[in-house]
């Protein structure tokens, strides 16, 4: 008795390994499309970098409505929103970001106290180039595009949320309807196609300038050769690559 | 031999799960993973055809190039099409044709053509934190300014939104405060012709039209040979609602001339030492309260700004109407919507209540004008049968009148009593 029930247990086991393993074949397995897309050494030509100008930022929302039409970004969630910093007369730092800035800003937070420096700071993902986001995630869905853009894998990721509590800079969501976490991509298919992101497409000020930082004569080399510029959190060994032009000590 | 038994089935396990791991690792490992990393190449490409959205400005310029040309030559050449007039997708598509126009409606691929109040208050609304040197208003205070009694007014009823610096072309060609302009600013070259002598030129408002006499008492003093009056009065301060364009009257505007400095020319202008100037003086004690105006203000014109004259022409009364359908915010300027309805409104003038039958005749005998302009000018035959007021000279022929018409047309407003005075 002892060794049929052993013998079943190891065909049924058996026969159970070979079922999932074929059932997983058909539900995992894809077939390839032809799609035209630039090659992996053409990607190795770039190095996407991005500088926001505090100093020209006016809060006028137009990057985060442009964002989320492109991005189809839900409800609540932002992958590019504004911030606003008014520093008062007594040194209070009162900070805000009424949804994302997406209505804009109707009036000036601090009422009661004289506000003596105030300033618009926009914030997206800093696509660092040690992003802890990727370290953290189990299944290696977030990655590091060659051309050096923080990406998730939208098929494989599997939603467990350790790369949004990871980011330091809060730019990671989990989406919900998708089950999967999302963040900016840079507008990744528009560059590609040589297109400006849709955030640095709507700017009325030009205070988002992206560029690829391999090239020498590149629009974002030349300003980063002449401003001053300053990183979020640098202390925290990211490494990010979005400078903040103009920066207070403030803005974290 | 037991042992080995063991060991046999040890190792075929062990070897059994890695061909396990590795068929599992063939079949469930996703197409592409570490090709170039740890990651699945072909999600790079995935993401690469995504749809594009928001449209670039060059592809909306490709069909309207005559508001790009504009757009390109003014202060929004940096506003890109889609922060007003949305992403656009469906319009490139719609207009494009082919198979994915076809799921597309009309509806759909229209773009919001007006923008709305809050949509040009996204950027221009008076915020703290947005750059002073970036132009915005506060609302309220803009309205009350130019007298726009609606706050729903849009903006774009004076401003054009793809030429916002040049204001909407019929306020423009008005030149309506605040902006005063030069005839080099539409003309190449100053033209030789006075604009009054051109038929059909667009009025042109200038100082002395509303100012002469404060004009003319600048012109006999010293300042007129080197500053014009927009040197001092730029704009109307818009917290003001007085109309004053008065910009600067502190010592630190007329010290940008008059102030000793080593790069200036020592001559001219006459220069001062500053602060000294005010120590110097037996007058004044201390600067802060003082302006240069409180003495020297008979360098400049007479200070008097009440003195106007009115801007309008003596057949005004007929002729408005013309200009105010087609400039009605040129009127505006000046006009609050009251000044209309004054006249306008469908019901009857306060004044007209039930005496007015009695009080009309002095009234009319004296401002015959304002009657016509709501009733016309035989609107006294009517009633009268004859042209009211009395003309010059009727004591004279009134008995033939009289005979004519009968006397019954007398007795509308005169009594017996009134032909006994004298007959």
């Amino acid at each position: 008795m002892e060794k049929i029930e052993r013998r079943q247990f190891i065909k049924l086991g058996l026969f159970s390994t070979a079922g999932i393993l074929v059932g997983s074949f058909f539900a995992f397995a894809k077939t390839e499309k032809d799609i035209e897309v630039n090659s992996y050494e053409d990607l190795l030509k770039f190095d996407w970098g991005y500088i926001v100008d505090t100093t020209r930022c006016i809060g006028c929302g137009s990057c985060v409505r442009a964002c989320k039409v492109e991005n189809e970004v839900p409800e609540g969630y932002f992958r590019t929103w504004v911030e606003r910093f008014e520093i008062t007369k007594d040194e209070t730092v009162y900070v805000d970001s009424p949804k994302g800035a997406i209505e804009g800003f109707n009036r000036d937070n601090a009422q009661t106290a004289e506000i003596v420096k105030a300033f618009f700071v926009p914030k997206l993902c800093n696509h660092c180039y040690d992003a802890p986001c990727i370290q953290v995630c189990p299944v290696g869905a977030s990655y590091r595009s060659p051309d050096k853009v923080v990406l998730v894998d939208k098929e494989h990721c599997v939603g467990c949320g350790y790369c949004v509590q990871a980011c330091p800079y809060g730019v990671r969501y989990i989406n919900e309807e998708k089950g999967v976490a999302d963040k900016c991509t840079l507008c990744y298919h528009r560059i590609q196609k040589g297109l400006a992101p849709a955030c640095v497409n709507s700017c009325p000020r030009n205070a988002r300038i992206y560029g690829n930082l391999k090239d020498p004569n590149s629009e974002i080399n030349k300003v980063l050769h002449q401003r001053r510029y300053g990183l979020l959190k640098p202390d925290l060994g990211t490494n990010p690559k979005c400078f903040y032009i103009g920066l207070d000590k403030e803005v974290k | 031999m037991r042992d080995r038994k063991h060991i046999v089935t040890i190792f075929s396990l062990i070897v059994f799960v890695i061909i396990i791991g590795v068929i599992a690792r063939l079949i469930l490992k996703p197409d592409s993973f570490g090709e170039h990393g740890q990651y699945r190449w072909n999600a790079v490409s995935e993401l690469q055809k995504q749809e594009i959205v928001n449209q670039n400005i060059s592809t909306c310029a490709k069909c309207h190039d005559d508001i790009y040309q504009l757009h390109e030559k003014d202060a929004h050449f940096s506003v890109p099409c889609v922060d007003c007039h949305g992403a656009g997708n469906l319009h490139v598509l719609f207009h494009e044709g082919g198979d994915s126009a076809k799921q597309i409606t009309k509806e759909q691929a229209a773009l919001p053509k007006e923008y709305k109040l809050e949509g040009c208050l996204f950027c221009h609304k008076k915020l703290k934190a947005r750059p002073s040197d970036f132009p915005q208003i506060n609302q309220e205070d803009h309205y009350k300014f130019l007298n726009v009694p609606d706050l729903k007014t849009k903006c774009i009823e004076c401003h054009s939104p793809h030429q916002p610096v040049f204001m909407l072309t019929a306020v423009r060609e008005a030149r309506i405060h605040p902006i005063v302009y030069r005839c080099t600013e539409c003309h190449d070259k100053k033209p030789e012709q006075s604009f009054k002598e051109v038929a059909g030129h667009p009025a042109i408002f200038e100082c002395n039209d509303c100012h002469p006499k404060i004009v003319k008492s600048f012109n006999e003093r010293p300042h007129h040979k080197y500053i014009e009056c927009r040197t001092c009065h730029l704009y109307h301060k818009e917290n003001e609602t007085t109309g004053r364009i008065y910009k600067n009257g502190n010592a630190r505007f007329c010290l940008l001339c008059h102030e000793k400095k080593p790069f200036k020319d020592e001559n001219y202008p006459p220069k001062i030492e500053w602060p000294s100037h005010v120590g110097n003086s037996n007058i004044i004690t201390k600067s802060d309260e003082k302006i240069c105006l409180n003495c020297h203000a008979d360098r400049i014109h007479d200070m008097d700004v009440k003195i106007r004259a009115n801007p309008h022409s003596s057949d005004w009364v007929s002729t408005h109407k013309n200009f105010a359908k087609v400039q009605l915010t040129v009127c505006q300027g000046c006009h609050t919507s009251n000044d209309c309805s004054s006249c306008h409104s469908k019901t009857k003038p306060v004044s007209h209540n039930q005496n007015w039958r009695k009080q009309h005749p002095s009234f009319g005998a004296k401002n015959q004008s304002t009657c016509e302009m709501c009733h016309k000018k035989d609107a006294c035959m009517n009633c009268h049968k004859l042209s009211m007021p009395h003309p010059k000279g009727f004591e004279d022929n009134h008995k033939e009148v009289a005979t004519q018409k009968g006397k019954a047309v007398c007795m509308n407003c005169h009594k017996e009593e009134f032909c006994k005075q004298c007959h």
